[in-house]
């Protein structure tokens, strides 16, 4: 056996190797801990105002850091469909500020079981607190940026639905992370599809949810139109998981009741 | 017919062994075998197990073809024919347009009218895919210096019959390109190859453009017209929402049967691919073993979830219905029994079968993104095939050690 | 051996993809685009020069039986690193990188190198070799991805080259070129036309197939 094969010898080594790699490693995540907070709230900032036509990917961060800064926050509970107030969010032990909302679906004390009959999104569970983003021009509200998500054909959606200050007119949708087929479900990132959604009405006349994507070309004649979006070709079911997360987060379980108080002008 | 011979004879000496042409000589055997009967013929290979020559084989399955071809470009015709008059369109203004205006007129009711629009849709696809296939086989005929094999005729008359009438000639191109290149030479060409070639063009196809071919809609040669397909109104409303398109009313089991229905060109209607099996087993040159397995797999599978008692209509679609539907009855015939990519075996045939019946079901029932699966139950089943075969022979080995 | 040789060689005469057949996982995953391949090419070429550096010069300290091991953390401390930098300044880039930054730990090329030359050589050639073999992945993963990138959505580095027929131009997109299956067709189709010109590459058959044989014997 070698002078260097002895196992003091080697547990040295190891020893040395060891501490070098691990200050390498730490001093990295250490040191570039703020870039990357950094980038991913301005990832989820670009996210939100893209969904509200706000950011067409020409911003400097600054600039969209300012926009955002508009926005305010406002946790919605899902139980009653209002906005939580202090003393609610006190009871539940949640921090505004820090709230994760897809964290908290996963965590049993946070989020709401949901029966087969009402999970027409398939996610199994909601958290109980939204995250909604409201921006107001002269104590006017414009837009409601909403948290959406759902199952489509192979993976889970997630996005954002924009309200007009209404309460029920669309201004945009859009999906910050996906897994669907590229070139056929995947189009739900395509500007043109997108394109079709704002002007559309979430809610008819009596106030009930009638937002959905159809088979096939909206016919613009049918008094269906104003509530209809074109399906992705080739993509049914993918066009029906958006259809069926749209129509969760419009309906009952989701923001029903919170829009409807945008509608009344309580908001 | 002298003089061609004459003609022939002539030019030989050129592309033989140190001839000027030489290199070209693959070029010249396919012209010649084309009119004549080769000097040489294939006694014996890897995949023809009798004495009968390679090329009579291709020639026959290419004639047991013909009742689904024809069928097929009538059908085409009809369902063009029946939507333009529904939809009130007097003519076709394109080149297909011209063509058609030279010999027929638009009558649905004209079975002349509608094989003639068929045929002015077919042909071209098959002379794109025989002309770009050919040209592939020469080139790596020369290259190899080898003679071109006869099992592309084979190829290119079901390339063209299973894919929809209205694609694009380009895309036909590149899907046979594909099937040729990817699916048969790169292995070493015909009898190395253990995919379809037709059936990996197609499959090319259908990756590459999903959104025009996946058999989520389809495929009449009126621009501006798309229906589902039956397998898909199935999927999404159970047998009552199976519909002519028009309002013509509800498909039957006999329209699906005989071919009354819209699909890829020759694979709507059962009957005319019963024809031509039944030339293909008298002639014993495809395997009833392999036939028979992947209707017992894809009966035996259905019952299962006959059984099952959900409430999807596809679980519950019966076996008989499977069976006229989509590619199910032409890929049973003419492509699973594909004397080189199937299994070699007898057990293994019918191994092999029916675990194309197997995947049908299960991708036609179970995946939501396919409607139909045919051609990738067929092309998973290629996969396995050389390994059952190694499972049978090694149960024969065994059995016959235990023997002695 | 000659520094030119070191880093040149296994670009095209010893290319660890094409040749060696390694590190094809990350090629199918990462190649949907050419930016995503860009920078995944240049954080494999700087994880395998500074690890085979790094590793080359602790050689002579490095005991046998620990050998694998110690290469292996100083290896997985350097991907980390660039995970960390990626996540830090091209943020949008290593999200759709995704896990694929951290799976150049079990890449092939970086051990292989590590393995097969550092432990051999000194801290400067292999550098240079750690180098060479990045290009030589670089090569067939910028040429998959400008491939995949151009035909599949018409478009390089994001700007459109040839228009879509989606946005009023001319070309259908092949939606294969965007599932990772035709990465495989194309990195075969790039080691068929490497070994049709470097004859030297070809492999011998592990078998031949017999002659036919006469129709006699066949009876």
């Amino acid at each position: 056996m070698s002078h260097k094969e002895t196992v003091s010898r080697t547990l040295l080594v190891a020893f040395l190797v060891c501490i070098v790699c691990s200050v390498l490693v730490a001093s990295a995540v250490v040191l570039l801990k703020d870039d990357q907070l950094k980038n991913k709230q301005l990832d989820r900032q670009r996210n939100i105002l893209a969904a509200a036509g706000l950011y067409d990917g020409t911003q400097s961060n600054q600039e969209v850091g300012e926009l955002f800064n508009r926005f305010e926050l406002v946790l919605v509970d899902m139980e009653t469909g209002l906005v939580a107030t202090d003393d609610v969010l006190a009871a539940a032990g949640v921090d505004i500020s820090k709230y994760d909302q897809r964290k908290a679906a996963k965590d049993p004390s946070l989020s709401i079981k949901l029966d087969s009959a009402e999970d027409i999104a398939s996610i199994k569970r909601q958290a109980r607190f939204s995250q909604v983003y409201l921006l107001r021009d002269d104590g006017q509200l414009e837009s409601v940026v909403l948290p959406v998500h759902g199952y489509g054909l192979w993976s889970t959606l997630y996005g954002y639905l924009a309200m007009e200050g209404d309460g029920s007119t669309v201004k945009g949708l859009g999906f910050y992370e996906h897994a669907e087929t590229p070139g056929l479900g995947g189009e739900v990132d395509n500007p043109k599809w997108k394109a079709l959604w704002p002007g559309k009405l979430a809610y008819n006349d009596a106030g009930e949810p009638a937002l959905h994507v159809i088979k096939g070309k909206v016919d613009p004649a049918s008094a269906d139109a104003v509530h209809a979006i074109d399906g992705l070709s080739g993509a049914t079911l993918t066009s029906n998981g958006v259809s069926n997360l749209i129509r969760f987060w419009t309906g009952e379980r989701g923001y029903q009741t919170f829009l409807q108080r945008v509608r009344e002008g309580a908001i | 017919m002298k003089a061609i011979r004459q003609f022939f004879d002539k030019l030989e000496p050129h592309f033989h062994k140190g001839g000027k042409l030489e290199k070209y000589y693959a070029l010249y055997e396919v012209f010649d075998t084309f009119f004549f009967s080769p000097s040489s013929t294939t006694r014996s290979g890897a995949h023809v197990r009798d004495g009968i020559d390679l090329k009579r084989v291709m020639i026959s399955v290419w004639l047991a073809v013909f009742p689904a071809m024809f069928f097929g470009m009538y059908n085409v015709g009809h369902n063009a024919n029946t939507a333009m008059a529904a939809m009130g369109i007097a003519e076709k203004t394109d080149w297909h347009g011209v063509l058609i205006g030279l010999l027929a007129g638009y009558d649905p009711n004209s079975i002349w009218d509608c094989f003639w629009h068929g045929a002015v849709y077919f042909l071209p696809i098959y002379i794109v895919t025989f002309a770009v296939g050919i040209a592939w086989e020469i080139l790596f005929a020369i290259k190899r210096g080898h003679e071109v094999n006869e099992g592309f005729f084979v190829t290119s008359i079901l390339f063209a019959l299973i894919v929809p009438p209205d694609i694009p000639l380009w895309q036909v191109a590149l899907g046979i390109s594909f099937g040729v290149v990817i699916g048969k030479e790169v292995f070493g060409g015909t009898g190395k190859n253990f995919l379809n070639p037709a059936l990996t063009g197609r499959a090319f196809l259908f990756f590459a453009y999903p959104a025009q071919i996946s058999g989520d809609s389809v495929w009449t040669a009126v621009d501006g017209f798309s229906g589902a397909t039956p397998l898909s109104q199935i999927a999404s409303g159970g047998l009552d929402a199976l519909q002519h398109p028009f309002g013509a009313g509800q498909i039957t089991w006999m329209d699906a049967f005989l071919g009354n229905i819209q699909g890829s060109i020759g694979e709507t209607s059962t009957l005319a691919i019963l024809i031509g099996a039944a030339f293909l087993l008298w002639t014993g040159i495809a395997s009833w073993r392999i036939m028979l397995g992947v209707l017992l797999g894809m009966i035996g599978t259905t019952l299962l979830f006959n059984m099952g008692g959900s409430s999807s209509p596809m679980f519950n679609l019966p076996w008989y219905w499977h069976a006229v539907l989509g590619g199910f009855a032409f890929g049973t015939v003419f492509m699973a029994t594909d004397p080189v990519s199937a299994a070699m075996t007898n057990t293994g045939k019918l191994v092999f079968g029916a675990l194309i019946g197997l995947m049908v079901t299960l991708i036609r029932v179970v995946n939501p993104a396919f409607p139909e699966g045919m051609m990738l139950a067929i092309l998973f089943a290629n996969l396995f095939a050389p390994l059952i075969d190694h499972f049978v022979m090694q149960a024969n080995i065994r059995r016959r050690l235990a023997r002695q | 051996m000659k520094i030119r040789e070191i880093l040149l060689e296994p670009i095209f005469s010893k290319n660890p993809i094409a040749l060696q057949v390694l590190g094809i996982c990350s090629a199918l995953a990462v190649t949907t685009s050419l930016e995503t391949s860009i920078v995944m090419s240049i954080a494999l070429t700087m994880v395998t020069a500074f690890s085979s550096m790094l590793i080359s010069t602790i050689r002579n300290f490095l005991p046998s039986s620990i050998r694998i091991i110690v290469q292996m953390t100083v290896i997985a401390s350097l991907v980390i690193v660039v995970d960390q930098i990626l996540q830090a300044y091209l943020f949008d880039i290593s999200k759709k990188l995704s896990v694929f930054v951290g799976l150049i730990i079990t890449n092939c090329i970086v051990m292989g190198r590590a393995e097969a030359f550092a432990m051999k050589n000194p801290p400067i050639p292999s550098f240079l070799d750690g180098i060479g073999n990045g290009l030589g992945y670089s090569l067939v993963l910028l040429t998959v991805g400008s491939i995949r990138e151009l035909f599949g959505a018409g478009r390089l580095l994001g700007y459109e080259i040839i228009p879509l027929i989606e946005n009023g131009g001319w070309y259908q997109a092949n939606g294969l070129l965007l599932l990772p299956p035709s990465a495989f067709f194309l990195i075969g189709l790039f080691i068929w036309v490497l070994r049709s010109v470097k004859k030297e590459q070809v492999e011998a058959p592990e078998y031949r197939l017999a002659p036919h044989v006469s129709a006699k014997e066949a009876v």
